[in-house]
């Protein structure tokens, strides 16, 4: 990782000339989507490398030390050990990205990792996850308490009302006020560019909370700002997608559009990240199908 | 392969490669049954003839892929008896029987569309099933409501479709499927690397119930066993797809055969590619990175870029292309012509974009962006082969017209802006016949792709005639000595005590009537010769020539004039030529010997058929195009230029005005030659042209040898077209001279005798007679605008 960003001066009137040919932009994805995905150990290798991009996430009202537990208990085991052992991968220290949680639950991560001697980060959706409409101090107290509680990464949801009425000075200064800040999520494609100069590390699709999440086509846009960010500043702004992403198959696909887009230097958990929770046991069930020529049944994979 | 596959795991998980491609299997397994050894097809199977010739063929990898038999004689000779009587069973169905048969070829595709794409890979010939399927679709609608939608015009019959070796299946395919859609019979004489999906194609459509003898394909060593072909009587089109050069060693041998070439250069042209400060820069990278860097590239792109975003489009030009590869070169001789044209570029101060530096393997190259091009680069006015591409920059909008038009090949152009209005109007200021707006490289089958140059009938026309029309006379080509034609001297007027005083005329130029420049006359003789009408200049190369500049300076406000006022200033034509109608009719009745009652009657058709186009004027337009995807897809009719017309004998008045007529009504300014043997018609006109508002210089009437003016016309660039009614001879030296540029040809051969120019009768008031006349000035235009 080429270190924290630093953030940068903020220039609306160049950021207006930004232009977006929806059509382009959907056949790009197009393209993408259709572009040969690899096949037989290229495969089990990438989809290896899609593991290691999770932030294994658990995002629900009903969440309790004991699955949270176990959550943490899988992101460190996240494939079978027999498995990885006929991959020769046993002991290459392969855990998923992460381990997400609501903030109120980041002691409970923090308690199991340290337990299991893992300096796993636990990432943690602060400031009103996800809707974001809470005022700003109460916002700001939830960052500091997971913090104080031992996240290592924050989620943080950019001020919708301020972007879409387009009051992105107040924005920015709130934002800057907020100090410390990981992952900037929304589901308006348009915002990212303005949330990476504020020193964002990664930005995010969407919440994964909202009725349309992580897309092709708004990656694209996305992908384009983080490289025209790389391009003034010489830094690299990470990314992560979240939502929606179910299938082996489709975090093949991710790896390679961020591998088209971006380039091999950010398919690695420090600049890419996939947000998700049913995707690991998909991606078990096909490395399995790999290792044994067969198909899983669920339940003789570990459960999360 | 053997290392490929040992690959650990690991290893991959840090390197993040991609994996090998997978093999074909149904196309090895096709040519295997064939024992990689294709023959000929005709007749609907697949024909062997035992000790011919075979060209060995190889894959995109340099492995032997099959070969294929050179055809003789005998073979080109079965084959056309095969396909003329192929034409009597497919031309012998209805309509809806014919689009029936092309919709069950889908269905073929279908269930063997994985053999077909992966013998197209392997064979270089790309060309997508789902592509293909498109084609049959819309074709076969065609083909259903071609007597509805096209009514009074039939198929020609035998068409020949010749492609060059480097031309790929779909652009084959864009010219035969149109031509069986029609009802013709087709020939098909494939370059090399579209032979071995084009037999396939043969093979699936017979099995699928195409009638034997519809489809044929016959192989050889080049373009000039389809000249060969055509020489065969049976044949009654010819027309060719695939680069300039093969082109016009076609046009050249397949001159004087009587048949009509119709060339498209779909390989090889060079086209523009604008990028405007407005534009989408990051999709237009995405689209040139995946454009311009192709082994196998049909066009030369050129990038053109606006001053303003031209140093971030190279940053993200070179980010992008970053993790390129070095890309395969079709020949090790590539390689060294590549790294010349570098060499000298960079002498010139080019710098280079490229992601790694020149591999030792003699077969591979670097995608390479040359910054700093200029229109006068070597590299960008003859474009070596290779993975290059110059980056030209440009201050304003109307700059980035000016250096797009000055490409000569005239094929398409992609330009780049969120802006509507600069999209609408570069497109309409860029002279090329395609237009794709924030895309590039789509094709369909109703957008009309390279027509610009020569292959003006929009697509399905070329592959139909009236009906009405006879078919044409064919004719073997005789032995001439190109350089001696049109050079014999007139013979020259002497003083002479039995001639007392005749009439003189003069020439039209420029708008004014006058001599031509040599000052020299010849003597128009009476019909039935002998007796000495007149005295009528004798027009040579320079009046040719000054003729041209006056068109060539009236043309563009002529065709930027709102098409209702062209149509008021021939409808005042046409009234003045009723206003003059004594006069006129008076030449008329002189010079054919004719019944003043008969002239007269020449006249008023001639009035009426010039009110006739004034009121086309307005009717002849574009529109927008059934596109498949979203956005809007347009098609506008532009004038070709300036054409050059020898006029036919045959109602002098009526045909002259005729094709006068069709001419500038789309906007063309015109050079015309009136008949040697009746001039005096056209000369009289020339009174109601001075009266006339017509801009000076839009109309040209020089008169003489109609030879040697033939020859001045072919040698001047200007002239965009010639429609050429004479002999034989005249017929066969256009069709092998006009070929640098490219003219397009109208040609019809009339024989000295009678005076029956290919049977057109001037007085018939089809539509179909106007409308084969219209649809041969304009070339179209299409604007391709996606949208989301």
């Amino acid at each position: 990782m080429s270190g924290r960003n630093p953030g940068a001066v903020l220039d609306l009137e160049s950021l207006s000339k930004v232009r977006v040919n929806t059509q382009a932009v959907l056949k790009r994805a197009q393209h993408i989507q259709g572009l040969k995905l690899p096949k037989k150990q290229w495969q089990a290798a990438w989809l290896l490398k899609a593991v290691s991009c999770i932030d294994l996430t658990t995002l629900a009202g009903d969440d309790t030390p004991s699955n949270v537990h176990r959550l943490c208990m899988k992101a460190i085991q996240p494939v079978r050990y027999d498995l990885l052992k006929k991959l020769d991968m046993h002991d290459k220290g392969l855990t998923t990205a992460a381990v997400c949680v609501y903030p109120s639950r980041v002691a409970d991560a923090s308690k199991s990792l340290k337990a299991a001697n893992s300096g796993l980060p636990v990432a943690s959706v602060a400031t009103g996850f996800p809707a974001g409409q809470t005022p700003l101090e109460t916002r700001l107290q939830e960052v500091r308490t997971a913090v104080r509680d031992g996240a290592a990464e924050i989620d943080i949801v950019i001020n919708r009302t301020l972007a879409l009425t387009g009051q992105w000075e107040v924005h920015m200064s709130q934002w800057e006020s907020a100090g410390m800040l990981l992952k900037a999520e929304t589901s308006e494609s348009a915002s990212h560019p303005l949330s990476i100069p504020t020193g964002s590390d990664f930005i995010k699709t969407s919440t994964g909370k909202e009725a349309v999440n992580a897309t092709y086509p708004v990656t694209i846009v996305m992908a384009r700002a983080i490289r025209d960010y790389y391009l003034r500043t010489g830094h690299k702004v990470g990314f992560k997608p979240a939502g929606g992403i179910r299938t082996a198959q489709e975090s093949l696909v991710w790896l390679n559009l961020i591998k088209e887009e971006l380039g091999d230097d950010w398919l690695c958990p420090h600049l890419f990240r996939l947000g998700a929770s049913s995707l690991l046991a998909d991606i078990e069930r096909q490395i399995y199908h790999y290792v044994t020529g067969q198909y899983a049944a669920y339940h003789e994979l570990p459960m999360a | 392969v053997m290392a490929d596959s040992n690959k650990k795991v690991f290893d991959i998980f840090q390197s993040m490669e991609e994996g090998p491609s997978a093999a074909s299997s149904a196309a090895s397994a096709w040519l295997d049954h064939h024992s990689r050894s294709l023959g000929l097809f005709m007749d609907g199977k697949f024909v062997r003839p035992a000790g011919r010739q075979n060209i060995s063929l190889s894959d995109s990898k340099g492995a032997k892929l099959c070969s294929i038999v050179c055809a003789e004689d005998e073979d080109i000779s079965q084959c056309a008896s095969s396909a003329a009587s192929g034409y009597t069973s497919w031309s012998g169905l209805t309509c809806s029987q014919r689009s029936k048969v092309l919709l069950r070829l889908v269905g073929v595709l279908g269930l063997h569309g994985q053999c077909l794409s992966e013998l197209c890979a392997l064979s270089e010939a790309s060309c997508s099933p789902s592509a293909l399927v498109r084609l049959l679709q819309y074709y076969s609608s065609w083909a259903q409501l071609r007597d509805t939608l096209i009514p009074s015009w039939t198929s020609v019959g035998v068409v020949v479709v010749v492609s060059s070796d480097d031309c790929s299946l779909y652009s084959l395919m864009l010219k035969v499927l149109p031509a069986v859609a029609m009802g013709n019979s087709v020939i098909v004489v494939p370059g090399r690397s579209a032979a071995p999906p084009v037999l396939l194609l043969a093979q699936l459509f017979s099995g699928a119930g195409l009638p034997a003898g519809t489809l044929n394909i016959l192989t050889g060593s080049d373009v000039t066993l389809g000249a060969k072909v055509s020489q065969n009587a049976s044949v009654s089109y010819i027309t060719y797809t695939g680069n300039k050069q093969d082109g016009l060693t076609l046009c050249k041998a397949a001159a004087g055969a009587g048949l009509p070439v119709s060339v498209s250069q779909c390989i090889g042209a060079t086209c523009p590619f604008i990028i405007f400060e407005s534009a989408d820069i990051d999709s237009a990278v995405d689209e040139v990175i995946q454009i311009a860097f192709k082994k196998k590239k049909e066009v030369h792109w050129v990038l053109c870029v606006q001053e303003s975003v031209a140093e971030s489009l190279a940053a993200r030009l070179k980010l992008r292309m970053a993790s390129m590869k070095c890309v395969p070169l079709n020949s090790e001789g590539d390689r060294v012509l590549v790294e010349a044209a570098v060499k000298e570029a960079q002498q010139q101060g080019a710098t280079l974009i490229q992601p790694c530096s020149a591999g030792p393997s003699v077969t591979q190259y670097p995608p390479t962006v040359l910054c700093g091009a200029a229109p006068s680069s070597p590299y960008v006015v003859s474009p070596p082969p290779g993975p290059l591409l110059p980056l030209l920059t440009f201050r304003s909008n109307t700059e980035a017209v000016a250096l797009g038009n000055h490409s000569p090949h005239g094929h398409a152009a992609s330009i780049w802006t969120e802006d509507l209005t600069l999209a609408l109007e570069t497109a309409k200021s860029l002279s090329v016949g395609l237009v794709w707006v924030n895309s590039s490289c789509v094709s369909d089958p109703c957008l009309p792709l390279h027509i610009y140059i020569s292959d003006f009938m929009q697509g399905l026309y070329q592959f139909l005639r009236p009906s009405w029309s006879p078919v044409r006379p064919r004719s073997a080509p005789v032995a001439m000595d190109y350089s001696k034609f049109g050079t014999e001297p007139t013979q020259a007027v002497i003083p002479d005590d039995h001639r007392s005083v005749f009439n003189s005329f003069l020439q039209f130029v420029g708008g004014k009537a006058c001599k031509s420049v040599s000052g020299c006359s010849v003597a128009v003789q009476a019909p039935g010769g002998g007796n000495v009408l007149g005295f009528c200049p004798d027009g040579g190369r320079k009046d040719v020539r000054n003729a041209v500049e006056a068109a060539i300076k009236a043309q563009p406000g002529w065709m930027k004039k709102s098409p209702s006022a062209r149509a008021q200033s021939l409808y005042s034509l046409a009234k003045g030529l009723e206003s003059k109608k004594k006069d006129v009719s008076a030449s008329v009745s002189t010079q054919l010997g004719v019944s003043v009652e008969e002239a007269d009657k020449e006249v008023e058709l001639s009035v009426a058929r010039l009110n006739v186009w004034a009121a086309y004027c307005d009717k002849l337009q574009g529109g927008s195009l059934p596109m498949p995807q979203s956005g809007a897809a347009l098609s506008f009719p532009e004038a070709l230029g300036v054409v050059g017309i020898i006029l036919p004998d045959k109602y002098p008045l009526l045909s002259m005005v005729t094709v006068l007529g069709a001419a500038i009504a789309t906007g063309n300014a015109v050079v015309m030659v009136p008949s040697q043997r009746f001039p005096l018609p056209a000369l009289a006109f020339i009174q109601v042209l001075q009266s006339s508002d017509l801009p000076a210089g839009l109309v040209n009437i020089i008169t003489g040898n109609p030879e040697l003016l033939t020859v001045a016309l072919a040698n001047h660039s200007v002239i965009k077209a010639i429609w050429y009614w004479g002999r034989a001879e005249g017929c066969q030296y256009l069709q092998y001279s006009c070929t640098s540029p490219l003219k397009t040809l109208r040609l019809f051969c009339q024989k000295d005798e009678e005076a029956s120019d290919a049977g057109a009768d001037w007085t018939r008031t089809d539509a179909s007679l106007l409308e084969d006349l219209w649809r041969n000035a304009v070339q179209w235009k299409s604007v391709w605008i996606p949208s989301a």
